[in-house]
């Protein structure tokens, strides 16, 4: 993996541009032409990419393994909703609360544990994803909250008032579209170069003058940032907050998805947010949720997760399936033989060397009399 | 005096717990580096065994209607001790089929334990569903089962549970020291490639590790049903405290994460007992901030410091 490719040529670079506008077309045409229901979880796909972006930057990125990402977006919800009731934010505005929340709260849980081995982390995330529940229970009540405040598209964009879930789905998509931008901008930049060493060779990146600890805090401060604002752009389209929005199985499944379909592009986030939001859809449209015994097991969420996660653990141990598509050849091999002329020659010789040791140890494999006196000295 | 004393007494119980599956959780991260966040899952799952035994034909209860494997309902100290063997041959098996081909990459050898996770706990829910059942404790549990002592109520199924505990656990303890096993596992856990020059058979001694750890989580969840009673998500709260109290261990002391079991279980009972504003629920939320307190002071745990720095 590299966070840039010079070589990216341009096919390849048209190839992205056509993806891009087709998924932007697919918004305009989901937005107009889909149910309020479809376009609603549409809008929570596209705000839960943010979320998966920031695992993706974690897990890919840094190597580093959060398995609180849903509690950093449900503190994100919190944020922005308690930002518009409590304060009187603008509800627009209202996302950047989850940001700052977010934000914070990554930094909190990265500070102990980061001077730490790496499954410190792990363990913290995997705490707060238990604890924001039990804490969301406890400080607002069993009851849901209601977001005091509407999403009304201004005259200029011809949406009608009652349609209020196209214009949610515009705003969400016009955030997540600008934040995933920045930080692909970011992570193509130094900072995404510093980040890869840091992962791979630490000690070297020290050497070389790259703060690590300092730059996998920021690098576990933007992921939670991105969470939050992910939280944040779930109020708009959903309105409303309780704690049973985001428990723990949220958090790992989250995890399961971000390992399974990260890559070295943020826009690997986009499958694994949809999966999460319409899997379950799915699985209750074909009514499977309510199957018992031993196909009930094969049908439920729960083994779908769990199968992903196994086979991303043995496929690509760990790097996720979009790691598969990124195997690229080496280029300029040609030159690196001319130009190593020296170097390829006694690499050469080392071959034949090797080539000469094999025949001699099958030679005396073939002579028990040798061998077994070769064996007391071994 | 005597609330406190009860206090105390109360937290016997879920210490055990607590200490068992930290200990058991510090053993397998020794000895493999990998944080197994299914410790938890897999002492439900054998939880689930153990009441299947201890059920006999039940119309409730999928595979314990099948009498002609399982006979009658057996008394609960077999029901456990079945359990316990069932999940010592899981926990090889996870070893030697799931961790083992990829131990070698820490972010796939813990999606992988995730994955478990997540497996079981489907398992549970579709075979048993998701109601609350009783399993019963192997200890007396009447009124009347109990020593007053300074005013103090102590159940004789606490001391049971916790003389058990500390029982099996130092037998563990004796095993390691005492015995060749115990010192081939030691040698492993310190220098993995010096034991294989030394010929001992290390993928052995890691899937012996892996049972035993999940042997000590089976009995912590069989002796801990009778107290907490058993569903799925039965060791969710239990999980988070074990792996609190082995971080005080810095993930690598079995007896700094005993004693981290029973301190945070003693930290749980008096923070919910003489603080107003927290329930019972809450207080794991404040465990945890007491861990990242810990954690920002000193952050290799009770761990002398220049031990937990070799592990980074």
């Amino acid at each position: 993996m590299t966070a840039r490719n010079p070589a990216t040529s341009t096919p390849l670079r048209i190839v992205w541009v056509v993806i891009s506008l087709a998924f932007v077309v697919l918004s305009v045409r989901v937005g107009f032409g889909a149910t309020p229901k479809i376009v609603t979880d549409f809008s929570n796909s596209i705000a839960l990419s943010l979320a998966f972006g920031g695992l993706v930057l974690l897990t890919h990125y840094l190597g580093l393994l959060s398995l609180g990402q849903g509690a950093l977006v449900g503190v994100g919800a919190y944020a922005a909703l308690h930002a518009v009731n409590d304060f009187g934010a603008p509800v627009v505005w209202m996302p950047l609360a989850g940001l700052l929340a977010g934000t914070l709260v990554g930094a909190i849980v990265a500070i102990p544990s980061l001077r730490l081995p790496k499954a410190y982390l792990a363990l913290l995330t995997l705490s707060l994803a238990v604890a924001y529940p039990i804490i969301l229970k406890q400080v607002d009540g069993n009851l849901p909250v209601t977001l005091d405040g509407e999403f009304v598209a201004p005259s200029w964009t011809g949406i009608a008032e009652e349609d209020e879930h196209i214009w949610e789905l515009f705003l969400v998509t016009i955030y997540a579209s600008a934040a995933l931008f920045l930080v692909q901008g970011l992570l193509r930049g130094p900072i995404g170069r510093a980040f890869i060493a840091s992962r791979d060779e630490p000690e070297a990146a020290r050497a070389f003058g790259v703060p690590v600890y300092r730059l996998r805090l920021y690098g576990v401060a933007l992921s939670g940032g991105m969470a939050g604002l992910a939280g944040g752009l779930l109020m708009i389209p959903t309105n409303f907050n309780d704690f049973t929005h985001y428990p723990e199985e949220l958090s790992i499944k989250m995890f399961a998805l971000a390992i399974a379909f990260g890559g070295s592009r943020l826009i690997s986030s986009v499958p694994a947010a949809l999966i999460l939001i319409f899997l379950p859809v799915w699985l209750i449209d074909r009514n499977w949720v309510v199957e018992y015994g031993w196909v009930g097991l094969f049908k439920s969420e729960g083994f779908i997760y769990a199968a992903l996660l196994l086979a991303t653990a043995y496929l690509t141990r760990g790097k996720g399936f979009m790691h598969l598509f990124e195997r690229r050849k080496p280029r300029n091999i040609e030159t690196a033989v001319t130009t190593n002329r020296g170097a390829s020659l006694v690499a050469d010789q080392l071959v034949a060397l090797e080539n000469q040791l094999n025949r001699i140890e099958g030679f005396v494999g073939e002579r028990p009399d040798i061998s077994s006196r070769q064996e007391p000295n071994d | 005096m005597s609330l406190f004393l009860q206090r105390t007494f109360d937290s016997l119980a879920n210490g055990s717990a607590y200490a068992a599956l930290a200990v058991a959780i510090s053993m397998v991260f020794r000895s493999t580096g990998v944080l197994n966040l299914a410790q938890g899952q897999l002492a439900m799952f054998s939880t689930y065994i153990a009441l299947v035994f201890a059920t006999g034909p039940s119309p409730y209860l999928k595979f314990s209607s099948n009498t002609d494997v399982l006979g009658a309902a057996w008394p609960i100290w077999a029901a456990i001790l079945g359990a316990v063997v069932i999940s010592m041959v899981i926990g090889a098996f996870t070893e030697r089929v799931i961790i083992r081909p990829i131990s070698a990459d820490p972010v796939a050898a813990i999606g992988a334990t995730l994955g478990l996770y997540l497996l079981l706990g489907a398992f549970v829910r579709k075979q048993w569903g998701g109601r609350t059942m009783f399993l019963g404790s192997p200890f007396p549990q009447t009124v009347d089962d109990r020593w007053d002592i300074g005013g103090a109520r102590l159940w004789h199924d606490s001391v049971g549970i916790t003389l058990t505990m500390i029982g099996v656990l130092g037998l563990l303890a004796v095993l390691q020291r005492r015995t060749k096993v115990g010192l081939a596992f030691r040698a492993v856990t310190s220098n993995r490639t010096g034991s294989l020059m030394v010929g001992i058979r290390v993928s052995r001694v890691l899937m012996l590790g892996w049972a035993l750890a999940a042997g000590i989580g089976a009995l912590a969840g069989g002796l801990i049903a009778g107290e907490i009673n058993v569903r799925p998500d039965m060791m969710g709260r239990l999980l988070i405290f074990g792996l609190a109290a082995a971080t005080l261990g810095g993930l690598r002391s079995p007896v700094l994460a005993f004693v981290g079991g029973y301190l945070f279980a003693f930290l749980e009972t008096m923070l919910g007992g003489y603080v107003s504003f927290i329930d019972s629920q809450v207080t794991l939320v404040w465990a945890l901030l007491v861990l990242i307190v810990v954690l920002f002071v000193r952050p290799s745990g009770l761990l002398p410091r220049s031990e937990a720095w070799q592990q980074r």
